[in-house]
């Protein structure tokens, strides 16, 4: 008894957060632009001695930090969105993830457009998919909607299985790389050779996916799923158009998969239906819930977390999927909030605790 | 003065076998404060429960402000102008209490997503209204030195005022209180009262259940009794007082009165 | 199309033999429900461990193998009873522990409905995770006990032995079942806590051991579809639960969730939805067709054909 209430009193984000609460601008800038460096620099560790011990045994580093950490991260965030802030399980997500990369895919084989340009399109048919898949279901009670997703996530999968057209179980090969972008530094090229400039483009989503979440946390749109989470009825009977303000939560959250589909099949060249199975959604539900439902710090390190650990210890690797649904049983009966669990502060300076009439 | 702002005719409500409602009519007054009174499981609830949307009237008809509530989404309701607190507190306990206020104030917001997210002008201002509004509510109802803590860490008796503030912040014009006063002690009791009354002096309509008989012959307007689903008596508190069938109705139930 | 009509009643025999399956396995999530609100999402691996379990037994406790030939007379029934029993068995102690493992703490603690969901969702990928690492993720062949002989003919539909035995077997175990719920003590407790959990408990019903119950109940239902499974395919593998899963929680809303009258309305429909729609479509389309099913009627009818089940929230 005693032990489980210091876990659960144990709370890094207070700590951080009252830190945090401690810096003026010019201090908290300085501390966003130092770690968003550190993280760009990531994929330089293996290369030095003193940060070596980072590196993966059967891949390249670099090319771990893309996939899985890179991408885990996001759909993490993307996930989020839908779990952690408006509280419906989606169990299906890695749908989206495969609509954008077969967008990329299709489009980058099929048409003159490149990867830049094919990645709105892929936004946007896996946010329409989220649309449309999110009317009918979204209006039902929660566990309702974590089978039909799983069902929907199995579907896009089995659809792109059977379809000949799009390759069938064989998938589709010679997926086109980005084109190189001129920067002010230097042209950055995109292929086989740079696994870094694919690193710094998931960085790059990963970061305005950051600040669009915390942008509409503090207005009305994250209010608004804060109360569908916490007490649905009520919300909607307060005014809140919850099934509004849900769609929007789960087409958000599409389309953030949709981007990582798009650059995942960029990066790869190759994509097949294998790709795309429940594991993957359940993979990404893992580092969400790992890392603390709701919290973009703990989903940033619950992905990164479970994606680099089986990369580095082997023996994971093979249980991999055991270790994740183990996760998911330990951390909702122990630690149901998470490693760095949400928001739960509140201001020092109000009065203290009196004993209520009853 | 004796505008009618919400209407119910013939409402009758069914669950399974049990007539929670049977045809009941009743109107309120623009500005009155109406108590709805009757003994445990008389339908009183059931009476928001209607109003709100949460559950449909078997048969019946629901007019507020001339236009029927009947089939209407519950959100729309409350942005029609009717908003609720709940008997089992309902607040959204991991927000704080200026949160949930502000939650409530979004109801009119005209700020979308797009404007949320590039900080448009005109969501920063809604933001900083809606912040200022939710505010001013709590000093009204007079909770504002707890708008910065998580409504679920609250006294009890904060958060029972904390849902009336939050009504509030829904910009209703006709509020439906069901028990507010519920656990109060006499202190507190005398203090919501007074409470009530100013909200009904700043303009609104409040539709009150209460079971202390002592705060509803105090401040209310009018009384309508309910048992068992029937209107027994509607009429000047000190005349339903002292009418034998509430008075039977009552004593039916001796528990009632002592009771929370 | 064509096969559709030429081969109508053959179609419509496979098609209730899938249902009545599907019927059994959906008692396993329609019962939970029933007194949990809640979805069994275990309930797959569930119906997976019963499938081994019947390998388990013919090959390595009995001794058959898949090319030894099939049984007959004395043999044949206690080798079958026997797989029944422990297939049940087995699965209803796994859905015991799902409920213990996954479901109990967190019921009591009850504040947030996705733990105990993704808590559930944990617990069957342990469990399907570790079958994979045990069998390499590959299929497992059951040894055959019972020949596929065809039986006799009717309107041209070919009838099989072991199809017959599940058309037989499985609807008596449901109505079996039904009598149990409806007539004795123990019945009558899951059903006062469907009703109403409150009430059920002021009325002295022990909820953790009804609850307890009612899991080990639709685990042994699902254990016995997993037999029934067993004889007709004849195979499994570690995912075999996950398309099954979602059809069965499909006739189970199509019934009307927690309505157990429903499940077999809704397992034999899907059953023959499902049936007829491979012969039309092709097989790969069959898990499309149950997910339309599914979509359909959460659109048009969310509380199913019988729901009275599902109740709106009270305020
Ligand atoms: N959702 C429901 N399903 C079935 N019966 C209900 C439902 N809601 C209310 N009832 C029944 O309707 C009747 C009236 O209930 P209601 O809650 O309106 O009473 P009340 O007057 O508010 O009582 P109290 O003073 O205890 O709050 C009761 O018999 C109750 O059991
Ligand atoms: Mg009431």
């Amino acid at each position: 008894m005693r032990t489980t209430n210091s876990l659960r009193n144990f709370n890094v984000r207070d700590k951080g957060a009252a830190i945090w609460s401690g810096w003026n601008r010019l201090q908290r800038t300085s501390f966003g632009i130092a770690m968003i460096l550190l993280a760009g620099a990531l994929p330089f560790a293996g290369n030095y001695s003193f940060s070596n011990f980072l590196n993966t045994p059967i891949s390249n580093f670099a090319d771990v930090l893309i996939y899985p950490v890179g991408m885990f991260v996001l759909m993490s965030l993307g996930l989020n969105i839908v779990v952690g802030k408006s509280g419906m399980l989606d169990l299906g997500y890695v749908a989206f993830f495969a609509i954008g990369a077969y967008t990329m895919a299709i489009c980058g084989k099929w048409t003159h457009l490149n990867t830049w340009e094919i990645l709105p399109l892929g936004i946007a048919f896996a946010m329409i998919a989220g649309v449309l898949l999110g009317i009918p279901t979204l209006r039902l009670r929660g566990d309702y909607l974590a089978i039909v997703t799983m069902g929907f996530g199995e579907i896009v999968r089995i659809t792109a299985l059977n379809t000949q057209k799009i390759g069938g179980p064989n998938g589709m090969a010679n997926v086109p790389n980005p084109p190189s972008i001129h920067t002010p530094l230097g042209v950055l090229d995109f292929n086989i050779m740079t696994p870094n400039s694919f690193y710094w483009f998931v960085l790059v989503l990963i970061l305005l996916t950051i600040w669009m979440i915390r942008r509409l946390s503090v207005r009305r749109p994250g209010r608004a799923w804060e109360a569908i989470r916490q007490d649905e009825d009520a919300a909607e009977l307060m005014g809140v158009p919850t099934l509004k303000y849900k769609i929007w939560s789960f087409t958000l959250g599409a389309g953030v998969g949709g981007a990582a589909g798009v650059v995942y099949a960029s990066k790869t060249l190759y994509i097949s239906p294998d790709a795309f199975t429940f594991n993957i959604s359940v993979l990404i539900l893992s580092c969400v819930v790992f890392g603390g439902i709701g919290n973009i710090w703990g989903v940033v390190l619950g992905g990164v977390f479970l994606a680099y650990l089986p990369e580095r210890i082997r023996f994971i690797s093979n249980a991999r999927q055991l270790v994740f649904g183990l996760t998911l049983v330990i951390i909702m009966n122990f630690r149901p909030d998470g490693i760095l669990p949400r928001k739960k502060r509140e201001k020092l300076s109000s009065p203290a605790i009196e004993t209520g009439a009853k | 003065m004796s505008e009618r702002i919400l209407e119910l005719t013939g409402l009758t409500k069914k669950f399974g076998g049990v007539t929670a409602l049977n045809e009941v009519n009743l109107h309120v007054n623009k500005q009155e404060i109406l108590a709805l009174i009757g003994p445990n499981g008389a339908g009183k609830t059931t009476v928001f429960n209607m109003i709100t949307g949460v559950y449909q009237p078997t048969s019946g008809e629901i007019t507020f402000k001339g236009k029927s509530l009947v089939g209407k989404k519950r959100f729309t309701i409350t942005q029609s102008g009717v908003a609720r607190t709940f008997q089992n507190i309902r607040l959204w306990g991991d927000m704080t209490a200026l949160e949930n206020v502000i939650t409530a104030t979004d109801v009119h917001s005209k700020a979308g997503l797009v404007g949320a997210l590039f900080g448009s002008i005109r969501s920063r201002k809604t933001e900083k209204a809606a912040r200022a509004k939710a505010h001013e509510i709590l000093e009204f109802i007079g909770i504002a030195e707890y708008e910065d803590r998580l409504a679920k860490n609250l006294p009890y008796g904060v958060q029972r005022r904390l849902e009336i503030a939050r009504a509030m912040g829904t910009g209703a014009d006709l509020l439906l209180l069901d028990e507010p006063a519920a656990g109060f002690n006499p202190a507190e009791k005398v203090e919501l009262a007074n409470t009530i009354k100013r909200i009904r002096d700043a303009g609104y309509t409040v539709l009150l259940i209460e079971h202390d008989m002592s705060l509803i012959m105090g401040i209310s307007d009018r009384v309508v009794v309910l048992d068992f689903g029937v209107k027994i008596a509607d009429d000047l508190p000190s005349v339903v007082q002292n009418d034998p069938k509430v008075i039977e109705a009552y004593l039916g139930a001796p528990a009632d009165e002592s009771g929370n | 199309m064509h096969t559709l009509i030429s081969q109508f009643w053959q179609l419509t025999f496979s098609g209730a033999v899938q249902g009545f399956i599907y019927i059994l396995i959906s008692l396993g999530y329609t019962m939970v429900y029933g007194v949990l609100r809640m979805i069994n999402f275990a309930n797959s691996e569930i119906f997976m461990v019963g499938t081994f379990a019947t390998i388990v037994v013919s090959r390595d406790i009995l001794g058959h193998q898949p090319n030894s030939g099939d049984l007959h007379g004395f043999t044949l029934i206690y080798s079958m009873l026997f797989c029944l029993i422990a297939s049940m068995l087995a699965s209803g102690v796994t859905a015991v522990i799902v409920e213990l493992v996954a479901y109990r703490r967190l019921r009591s603690r009850g504040t947030n409905r996705l733990a105990p969901l993704i808590s559930a969702i944990g617990m069957s990928i342990v469990l399907s995770e570790s079958v994979s690492l045990l069998t390499a993720g590959r299929a497992t062949i059951a040894p055959e006990m019972l020949h596929k002989s065809s039986l006799f003919t009717i309107l041209g539909a070919n009838i099989r032995v072991d199809q017959l035995l599940v058309f037989i077997v499985a609807p008596i175990m449901f109505f079996g079942l039904q009598r149990f719920v409806n007539h004795t003590r123990l019945g009558k407790g899951i059903r006062a806590v469907s009703m109403n959990e409150e009430t059920a408990k002021l009325m002295g019903v022990n909820l953790n051991r009804v609850i307890s119950i009612t899991f080990l109940i639709g685990g042994l239902m699902t254990g016995a579809a997993a037999f029934f499974f067993e004889t007709v395919y004849e195979a499994t593998k570690f995912n075999i639960g996950f398309n099954i899963g979602i059809a069965a929680f499909t006739a189970a809303v199509l019934g009307g969730i927690g309505n157990i009258r429903g499940a077999f309305v809704g397992g034999l429909t899907l059953g023959l939805l499902e049936t007829y729609a491979s012969a039309v479509l092709g097989s790969q389309w069959k898990a499309i067709t149950v997910f339309i099913v599914l979509v359909l009627v959460l659109l048009v009818r969310p509380n199913g054909l019988f729901g009275e089940a599902i109740q709106q929230s009270r305020v």
